[in-house]
């Protein structure tokens, strides 16, 4: 039987492929259907089993990676959502956090994007809970009753309830659900205590109405690819991928798509931390590089950070994912000298379409993607390629800005690589020295197309060793699905200090959270010997502004009290900010993480060779321009390197999807699951 | 200095924009004053070695602090100052603390890096430090003079004990200061690493390359943006708390080649009470730069190296550059105002780049007391208002015109002290009508459940913000106490220990902001959404927009027009700009 994972990104659809029994895998592509991703998806998986002659009956699960739910938010069509929120406080979206960009004026020039739900479809419900979880007026159910009606005669498709310190006691969001599905059954409804049952209103409110908007969309294209699956008579159980890199299953899909925004990152953060442990180098931080953006993220010690809100498009979401930081820096980031007569690389970009000049479809501005290839680092014809690069347009483009600077083509196109690199540089900054990891702990892991090029010189600025080049590292987000497991976390906003609690209640509370996570365990059919219940708490001094989320023990707990929570707050203080206090800790929210395994077998390992990589030379003769001059840079066929080969920098490994480079300085070795290693010569 | 290439300038200008970014993210997750980590008022800097600020975003004040020091600047050394008299202004009231760090690499001084913050409370006869009837900065609580925090890596413990002593928060405090310091060290760390991975000359060069280039674009913008001919421009705040007012704050603006000249003369003397702005000149420039580069080139970095092409005259004694020992707690109304001044001085020849004004000041609400347990509260909560109606929209509804600020979630605020927030959203028909509309003000009613004292801090709420282009001004804005038998009692805009009890009301509402161009040639169907939303009422869109509606809020198109038509004619040319209220009131 076969595993198939799919992951449908903005120009392709990427599918792997894996026996079950052996571990093998196999890796295709198919342009990727926007209107309709499961177009897409079906030909893919049918594209793959003709090319590996498997029967599509052969296929027992597929792991599916989404951005249905993310584009419906950026390209803003969602369902048309009716929001009932504590009145008085029916402006919750529009005032948002009040926020405005520095520096200082810079309001002048700032966007603000219209709420995911409009005023014209919120109503305020007369009722209130205070901090503490008591009623402090009851619900008006009369009055809401009307608004209700009001909102579905209005065309509202999509209701979310979220009112003031439902964290605390959502009896009235319960009621008002029940209201609201007594009027008419078929609007789905969802209310904030479910979702993000946490405190900071603005932030809850957002992403259950934001749940509220990508629910229409995604139980479509849900019920679509369903209704493909049947048609093609195909009966495989399929499984959504979560933002946290867990899988979840068709109806916990439909009815939370939020927790599915950053899906297809999360897979190659996964396969991050896959490859990481299969080279025995548990701490990666890992850059995913593309035509408009770099994604980074950082793995310690085998697993990834989770990391509890995230950004889609301007908006914060509380909804659990793998930490990844992007920044407006690809291989299309165009490059420009504005005023000040800087060299300034993106935030524009030439995107898919023209594309950079190379390409040759009618771009002309120099983008990151025309530097290299004037450097040499990009050689026009790739392996297997099905374009040519256009060497002379990616001259003339870089021309302009070399024209500005008054300096040569080739300085000015070293020029934008080192800015690109500096920008992404930037990035890995902000997921390791930032949160207390320095980096020079870590090896580096370059992933998407465009990342082998400029990895070695990433890891040379941010001193990460060895740079890893996985075998398939264009593919690697659907090949990170392969390694999933079901999760789900269950958590609450559980606010008070250590000298307020005893272990009892911190026990007790943390074990309601964790019988939570059994029963959906349950529901998701997992075997009991597979799964785990993780529980963590958040803390941080008393009135303090952020907490620090802490793995905690209930056993441990039981046997060493509370203080045993204060003490490892105080050491992680001391190690991210350099002091601790003698103040108060308290707790602000309690969580249970419920952890299904999945029998994943193992890819399997390939014959050593000998150190010799000579008989992949393609063009022993190609240049390349380092340290102001052109040098002899052999281009080798990754595909014919074997483990324990070693190619000596400076080189270029050209491969289908993707180009590595290796600096002068530096050699590249193969290893058994044909990583390529990258390491300075000593 | 070493001939550098311009790409090594950008790396290294790259890198010092992350060193700033990193340097808010240490502060932001250490520190304890909700205004610092909730409301982001802080300002990270990295200076060369004279003191030239190079990334930042509030002008440096090294030069005049460090010059304090007879004995020099030595390796391990961190200052602390709060004293805005002893910085030439460069922190403008006490409540800012601010930290120094020298940076040396290899024995040699690189530069310094700098962060500064407002803490909750340095002492005085008012929770949080800002009384509104201060006469002179003694009234206001302890300064600190620039002392050594750390002398030569040592901590002087007898400046924490005597921090300590002066402050109702001397935890929060002290945490504060320490996520300063801990904010200034890590910047100091990697400015290290950057002149070990370029080597200090490169650097240094850098530094200066990156000075030189904003000088030269400022030079250009100066050339294309600025009168030959002076042109002034004035503004009001309404009273300084003590009954005095308006205060008229004047400017004069003109180039002469490509230098450009600001004069604060015709600017009233400085007031009795707190709401003197010692403006630090430094700061004013920094100012005048960003506002130049957000109108008319916002992808400019900027730093120090403009100055010598600004030339600020700003009067001894007058509201701009009181003379010591006059109060400048309340100085957040001078100090915005000034940018409506400004904004108003350089859009005379050019309005239609230049939006209009806004809600003007940092409004606060500051509510202290015991709470049920007999814990100690002190509450420091900064409001928003109406943004100005702008050239490239309406202006937004109720958020910050400070950088980066955020408003403070009614749930934290519930959960930690002893309140409830009945309501919380933006003002009908506060902001100006216009083309693009002025900004709603806040809204936000406050019930009381434990005995204590309330002060406010706001202005606008006499002369109103006014609109530009034919914009219509903005509503002005009002406090009102609520005690709990019903009676409501008018607050002035600013006032101290207002004795509240449990079940009384406040409400609180800011100021609006002006519109910008013509109201009745918004298109229609803006003018139905805003009605449809509940930001405007129908009344106003008939009376400013001449938009008329049907019984089920359809628009009336041929009533729509006909208004439209006869009001325009009716009311003549319209002025560039519209001060409302402002003639009856200075009179």
């Amino acid at each position: 039987m076969y595993r198939v994972a799919v992951d449908v990104g903005g120009t392709f659809t990427d599918i792997v492929l894996q026996n079950e029994e052996s571990g093998e895998i196999y890796v295709t592509k198919t342009p990727s259907t926007t209107k309709d991703q499961s177009i897409g998806l079906m030909k893919g998986i049918k594209k793959v089993c003709e090319e590996c002659n498997v029967d599509i009956s052969e296929i027992r699960s597929i792991l599916h990676g989404t951005t249905v739910a993310t584009n419906a938010v950026l390209e803003e069509k969602g369902a048309k959502v009716g929001l009932i929120t504590t009145e008085g406080f029916e402006q919750i979206l529009h005032v948002a956090r009040s926020w405005t960009p520095a520096p200082i004026s810079a309001w002048m020039g700032f966007h603000k994007p219209n709420p995911l739900a409009d005023l014209i479809y919120t109503r305020g419900a007369k009722e209130r809970m205070t901090a503490k979880g008591d009623v402090y007026l009851e619900l008006d159910e009369t009055d809401i009753r009307h608004k209700i009606i009001e909102l579905y005669e209005a065309g509202v498709e999509s209701l979310t309830i979220s009112l003031l310190n439902s964290y605390a006691n959502s009896s009235h969001e319960e009621r008002i659900k029940e209201i609201a599905e007594s009027i008419n059954p078929d609007i789905p409804v969802t209310i904030s205590n479910d979702i993000l049952p946490e405190f900071r209103e603005y932030e809850r409110t957002l992403t259950t109405v934001m749940n509220a908007y990508v629910r229409p969309p995604m139980q479509r294209y849900l019920t679509n690819i369903e209704k493909k699956l049947l048609d093609e008579k195909i009966d495989s159980r399929i499984s959504i991928v979560r933002s946290d890199g867990g899988l979840m299953s068709i109806p916990a899909a439909s009815s939370r798509p939020v927790h599915t925004m950053l899906s297809g990152p999360s897979g190659g953060v996964t396969a991050s931390a896959m490859i990481g442990i299969q080279t025995g180098f548990r701490n990666v931080i890992s850059f995913d590089m593309g035509g408009t953006s770099t994604d980074v993220s950082l793995t310690y010690d085998g697993s990834p950070r989770v990391s509890r809100e995230t950004k889609v498009g301007v908006f914060p979401v509380k909804s659990p994912s793998l930490e990844v930081v992007s920044i407006g820096a690809g291989g299309g980031s165009i490059a420009h000298v504005p005023l000040t007569g800087a060299l300034r690389v993106g935030p524009q970009s030439a995107g898919s379409e023209p594309g950079p000049a190379s390409y040759d479809r009618g771009g002309e501005e120099p983008a990151v993607t025309d530097a290299n290839v004037v450097l040499g680092y990009l050689p026009p014809s790739l392996v297997g390629g099905e374009m040519k690069l256009n060497v002379d347009k990616a001259k003339d483009a870089v021309r302009k800005v070399a024209d500005k600077l008054e300096i040569d083509i080739y300085k000015a196109a070293k020029g934008i690589y080192d800015i690109v690199n500096e920008n992404m540089y930037g990035a890995t900054r902000v997921v390791s020295v930032e949160k207390g990891y320095d980096p020079r702990e870590f090896s580096l892991l370059a992933l998407g197309g465009a990342g082998p090029l400029h990895a070695n010189a990433l890891g040379k600025l941010s001193g990460s060793f060895p740079v890893i080049i996985p075998p398939t590292a264009g593919v690697l987000s659907a090949l990170g699905f392969l390694q999933s497991v079901i999760r789900n976390e269950y958590s609450k906003t559980f606010i008070y200090t250590l000298s307020q609690l005893d272990v009892s209640t911190v026990v007790s509370e943390l074990k309601g959270l964790g019988e939570e996570c059994d029963h959906w365990l349950n529901q998701e059919a997992v075997p009991e010997e597979q799964r785990t219940v993780k529980y963590e708490v958040d803390v941080r001094y008393y009135r303090q502004g952020h907490e620090i989320p802490i793995e905690v023990q209930l056993s441990k707990i039981e046997e060493n009290g509370l203080e045993l929570i204060s003490n490892q707050f105080g050491d992680i203080h001391e190690q991210t900010y350099g002091f601790k206090m003698d103040a108060e800790v308290e707790i602000v929210n309690i969580r249970a993480v419920a952890v299904g395994k999945v029998n994943s077998p193992e890819i399997p390992v390939n014959e050593a060779g000998t150190e010799d990589a000579s008989h992949a030379i393609m063009d022993p003769d190609h240049q390349a321009y380092f340290e102001e001059r052109f040098v002899k840079t052999p281009i080798y066929d990754r595909a014919l390197l074997q483990p324990a080969n070693k190619v000596i920098g400076p080189a270029i490994i050209s491969q289908k999807d993707s180009t590595t480079l290796v600096l002068p300085g530096y050699f590249a070795e193969v290893d058994q699951h044909m990583n390529l290693l990258i390491q300075e010569e000593v | 200095m070493v001939k550098i290439d311009s790409i090594t300038v950008d790396i290294i200008e790259n890198a010092l924009k992350n060193i700033k970014e990193e340097m808010d993210v240490t502060l932001f997750r250490s520190a304890m004053s909700p205004v610092i980590r909730e409301q982001h008022d802080c300002f990270p800097m990295i200076t060369d070695p004279e003191g030239k600020m190079v990334v930042g975003n509030f002008g440096s004040h090294v030069p005049e602090v460090v010059n304090q020091f007879e004995e020099g600047i030595h390796e391990g050394d961190v200052i602390f100052v709060s004293d805005p008299y002893s910085t030439g202004g460069s922190i403008s009231h006490i409540n800012d603390w601010m930290i120094i760090l020298p940076i040396f690499h290899q024995n040699e001084i690189v530069g310094y890096s700098s962060m500064f913050g407002h803490v909750m409370d340095v002492g005085g006869p008012v929770p949080s430090s800002m009384p509104v009837t201060a006469t002179t900065i003694f009234g206001e609580g302890v300064r600190f003079p620039p002392v050594k925090l750390y002398d030569k890596g040592v901590l002087n413990e007898s400046i924490i004990k005597i921090m300590k002593a002066n402050t109702r928060t001397p935890l929060e405090n002290y945490s504060d200061l320490m996520a300063l310091v801990a904010s200034c060290r890590t910047a100091e760390k990697r400015v290290k690493e950057l002149c070990e991975r370029f080597g200090t000359e490169k650097y240094l060069s850098a530094l200066n390359a990156l000075l030189e280039r904003t000088n030269v674009m400022m030079r250009q913008l100066i050339q294309n943006f600025l009168p030959t001919e002076p042109v002034s421009f004035e503004d009001y705040i309404d009273d300084d708390g003590l009954g005095n007012g308006p205060f008229k704050m004047k400017l004069t603006v003109w180039r002469e080649g490509d230098n450009a000249y600001f004069d604060w003369g015709g600017t009233d003397k400085q007031a009795p009470g707190p709401i003197n702005y010692y403006l630090s000149e430094p700061m004013f420039k920094m100012f005048i730069g960003s506002f130049l580069i957000s109108v008319f080139d916002p992808a400019i970095n900027f730093n120090d190296g403009f100055y010598e092409v600004l030339h600020i005259k700003t009067p001894e004694g007058s509201l701009m550059r009181p003379k010591a020992p006059a109060a400048l707690g309340c100085r957040t109304h001078a100090l915005s105002r000034l940018f409506d001044v400004l904004s108003g001085a350089l859009s005379i020849n050019t309005p239609e780049n230049s939006p209009a004004a806004g809600y003007g000041t940092s409004p606060y609400f500051i509510y202290s007391g015991y709470d049920d347990e007999g814990r100690y509260f002190n509450l420091m909560e900064v409001m928003y208002g109406g943004l100005p109606g702008r050239p490239i929209g309406d202006g937004i509804d109720g958020h910050s015109w400070w950088p980066a600020f955020v408003n403070i979630p009614t749930e934290y605020l519930e959960t930690y002290y002893p309140l409830l927030v009945n309501s919380y959203k933006t003002g009908t028909d506060s902001g100006g009508a216009g083309l693009n509309r002025g900004g709603n003000c806040n809204e936000k009613l406050y019930t009381i459940l434990a005995e204590g004292t309330v002060s406010i801090h706001d202005d606008r709420s006499i002369i109103q913000p006014w609109g530009i282009n034919g914009g219509e001004p903005g509503s002005s804005s009002s406090k009102m106490l609520i005690k709990k038998d019903g009676t409501r009692i008018p607050l002035p805009s600013k006032v101290d220990n207002v004795e509240v009890e449990k079940g009384d009301q406040i409400l609180f509402i800011t100021g609006g902001s002006g519109g910008w161009g013509d109201p009745l040639e918004r298109e229609v169907e803006r003018v139905r959404l805003d009605v449809a939303r509940g930001l405007v009422s129908v009344e106003k869109a008939a009376q400013s927009y001449g938009v008329l509606f049907t019984d089920h809020l359809e628009v009336d198109q041929a009533k729509t027009e006909e208004t439209r038509a006869k009001m325009k004619l009716e009311r003549g040319k319209l002025e560039s700009f519209n001060f409302g209220n402002r003639e009856k009131v200075v009179q």
